[in-house]
C-alpha cells in the first residue's frame, strides 16, 4: 500500500513531539520521499514555526477541507517551495515536503468533535491527501495524552511513535498508550527517548525501557542547550547535522524507512 | 682487600661519598663473609653488634606476623647495606635477614664503624651525607604522597594526569620510597576507578510503572462506547488496507 502514515505522540506536552515531527518529515523528505506533515498540535510552536513558516500566509486549514469548505490542494503549503529563513531550512528546496494546517484557532478541533467527525471521515481525509500529493509518508503531529481525537489519529496509523522523556512519569502515562496502540493493532509501534540527560548511559536508558515495554526505543536523544536555544530558529537537524541529537533522529529515520 | 671490594663499597649509596682513602681503612678492617641461601645473615632481636655491605647476591629482609609466619618486607641487593640502623640507635635487630642465594658481604663490626665515626671526620661526614641523601631523597616523596593523599580525600584526582607515574622504577628494588609512590599512583587509579563504576551504577534511572493505575486508566478509556466503535472501524481498516 502506498503512503504511509505515521503519527508522533507524547504523554505530556514539551516533550519534543513538534521538533521531531518536523525533523523527522524534514529528514525523510531528503532521501528523495514524498512527505506531508499535518500539524494537529496547536500548542506554541506549532511545527509551521519550526519550518519558519508565518501562520497569517497558510490560509485555509485541513478543518475547512473535513467541512467541505475547501480542497486539499489548497491546503498543502510546499516547504520545498518556499523554505523558511535559515542555512537548514534553506536545505529543503526542491524537496518534496507538504505542510497541512490543521488547525490554527484552538477550540476548531473539539467543534469538530462536537460535530461528530467520525473515524471514517478523518481516514478519508487522510488517504485523500496521500493520493493528492501522491506521498510516501504523511507524518501527523498530535494533541498529548490520550484524547478522542487523538485516538482517531492512533488508529488511523501505520506508524506509531511514542517520545518519552527518561522519567516515571512520562512512562507511566506511556504504559497506557502503548497498550492502546497494540489495542488498536497499530502495525509499527516505535518509542523514542528525548531530552535524555547526557550524563547516563544512552544504551542502558534504551534497554531498561525496552524491557518494561517490549517494545523497540528508536533512538536516545540526549537533552541539549543547542537544541533548546535553536529549535525554532532553524530546523535543528538540517543546520546541525552532526550534533549528537541529530545524529540520533537520523537513527530514527532508518525505522521508519524500515516499516512495513 | 681487592679492588674489586673497593669499587662495591664505592657504590654503595652509603660509602659512595668516601674518599679512596677513607674506603680503603674501612675496607682494611672488614671481613668478607659468604652465606649459602636460605642461611640467615643476622635475625630480629638479637643484639647488634656490625653491619653488612652486600657485596653479591640478593637477601630479604624478614619479619613475622602475630601468627609466627614469615613476611617479607624487603629486598636488598649487592650494593645496600643491612644492620646499619641498630648501631646507631642502639636497639636490637628490628628484622632478620636471610640469603635468598648465595651471598657475599663485608661484615664491619660495631667497633669499626664506631671508631670511624670518631676518628676519620671525612668518614663521618660521608655516612652522614648519604644518610641525608636517602632521607632527603625519601622525604620528597612523603611529601608528595601526601599532597597525593590530601588531594584523593578531596576527590582530586588531576594529578593522575598530571604526573608521569614512575613504572621504569617500580619493580626494581632500589628506591624504596619511588616504590611507595608508584604503589600509592596506581592504588588512587584504582579508587578513582572504582568510585567512577560506583557513581554509574548510582546514576542509573530506575524506572518504575505502577502496574495497577495503567490497567485502570487503560479500562477507563477502552471502556466506552466511542472506543469500541473506533477499535472496529480500525480492525477493518487495517484489513482493508491488507487487501491493497
Ligand atoms: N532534546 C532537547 N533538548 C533541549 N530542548 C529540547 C529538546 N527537545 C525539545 N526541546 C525544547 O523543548 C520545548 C518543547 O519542544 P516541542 O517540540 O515544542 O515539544 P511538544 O511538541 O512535545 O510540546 C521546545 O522549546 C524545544 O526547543
Ligand atoms: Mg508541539
Amino acid at each position: 500500500m502506498k503512503g504511509k502514515i505515521v503519527s508522533i505522540h507524547s504523554f505530556r506536552g514539551g516533550t519534543g513531539k513538534s521538533n521531531v515531527t518536523a525533523n523527522l518529515a524534514a529528514q525523510v523528505a531528503m532521501t528523495g520521499k514524498r512527505v506531508g506533515v499535518v500539524d494537529t498540535d496547536i500548542q506554541s510552536p506549532g511545527i509551521h514555526v519550526l519550518f519558519g513558516l508565518d501562520e497569517n500566509k497558510m490560509g485555509k486549514t485541513m478543518n475547512d477541507f473535513l467541512h467541505g469548505k475547501a480542497t486539499i490542494r489548497e491546503i498543502g503549503f510546499s516547504v520545498g517551495d518556499h523554505p523558511g529563513e535559515g542555512e537548514g531550512r534553506a536545505k529543503l528546496v526542491g524537496s518534496n515536503l507538504f505542510l497541512f494546517p490543521s488547525s490554527i484557532k484552538g477550540g476548531e478541533i473539539s467543534q469538530i468533535l462536537r460535530e461528530g467527525i467520525d473515524f471514517n471521515l478523518l481516514n478519508e481525509g487522510l488517504q485523500t491527501t496521500i493520493t493528492e500529493f501522491d506521498l510516501d509518508y504523511l507524518f501527523i503531529d498530535t494533541h498529548p495524552g490520550l484524547n478522542e481525537e487523538t485516538l482517531l489519529s492512533i488508529a488511523t496509523s501505520d506508524v506509531l511513535i511514542i517520545i518519552l522523556r527518561p522519567d516515571n512519569q512520562d512512562l507511566q502515562g506511556t504504559s497506557v498508550t502503548v497498550d492502546i496502540a497494540r489495542s488498536l493493532d497499530v502495525p509499527n509501534l516505535f518509542l523514542l527517548v528525548n531530552k535524555a540527560l547526557p550524563k547516563y548511559d544512552f544504551s542502558v536508558i534504551k534497554k531498561d525501557i525496552e524491557a518494561q515495554f517490549e517494545a523497540t526505543v528508536t533512538g536516545v536523544l540526549p537533552l541539549s542547550f543547542d537544541m533548546a536555544e535553536n529549535a525554532s530558529k532553524d530546523l535543528f537537524s538540517l543546520r546541525y547535522p552532526d550534533h549528537e541529537w541529530s545524529k540520533s533522529l537520523r537513527g530514527v529515520v532508518d525505522f521508519v524507512l524500515a516499516a512495513k | 682487600m681487592s679492588g674489586d671490594i673497593l669499587k662495591q663499597l664505592r657504590e654503595t649509596d652509603f660509602f659512595k661519598e668516601l674518599s679512596d682513602d677513607a674506603l680503603q681503612a674501612v675496607a682494611a678492617e672488614g671481613t668478607v663473609r659468604r652465606y649459602a641461601e636460605g642461611e640467615s645473615v643476622m635475625r630480629k632481636g638479637d643484639a647488634a653488634d656490625s653491619f653488612f655491605v652486600i657485596l653479591d647476591g640478593n637477601l630479604k629482609i624478614v619479619t613475622q606476623d602475630a601468627k609466627g609466619d614469615e613476611i617479607i618486607i624487603n629486598k636488598v641487593q649487592p650494593g645496600e647495606t643491612v644492620g646499619e640502623m641498630s648501631l646507631i640507635d642502639q636497639r636490637p635487630r628490628s628484622a632478620g635477614a636471610v640469603a635468598l642465594e648465595e651471598v657475599e658481604a663485608l661484615e664491619l663490626s660495631k667497633d669499626v664503624f664506631l671508631e670511624l665515626l670518631t676518628e676519620r671526620t671525612d668518614v663521618t661526614l660521608g655516612i652522614l651525607k648519604g644518610y641525608s641523601n636517602r632521607l632527603r631523597f625519601s622525604t620528597t616523596y612523603i611529601e608528595k604522597v601526601i599532597d597525593w593523599s590530601q588531594k584523593t580525600a578531596e576527590g582530586d584526582y588531576s594529578f593522575l594526569e598530571n604526573t608521569q607515574p614512575m613504572l621504569n622504577r617500580a619493580g626494581s628494588d632500589d628506591d624504596k620510597a619511588a616504590q611507595l609512590l608508584s604503589a600509592f599512583y596506581s592504588m588512587v587509579r584504582k579508587v578513582k576507578a572504582r568510585e567512577e563504576g560506583l557513581k554509574q551504577e548510582l546514576e542509573r534511572l530506575t524506572f518504575e510503572i505502577d502496574q495497577e493505575r495503567r490497567k485502570r486508566e487503560f479500562e477507563e478509556i477502552t471502556g466506552t462506547e466511542f472506543y469500541a466503535q473506533l477499535k472496529a472501524q480500525a480492525k477493518a481498516l487495517r484489513e482493508r488496507r491488507a487487501q491493497g
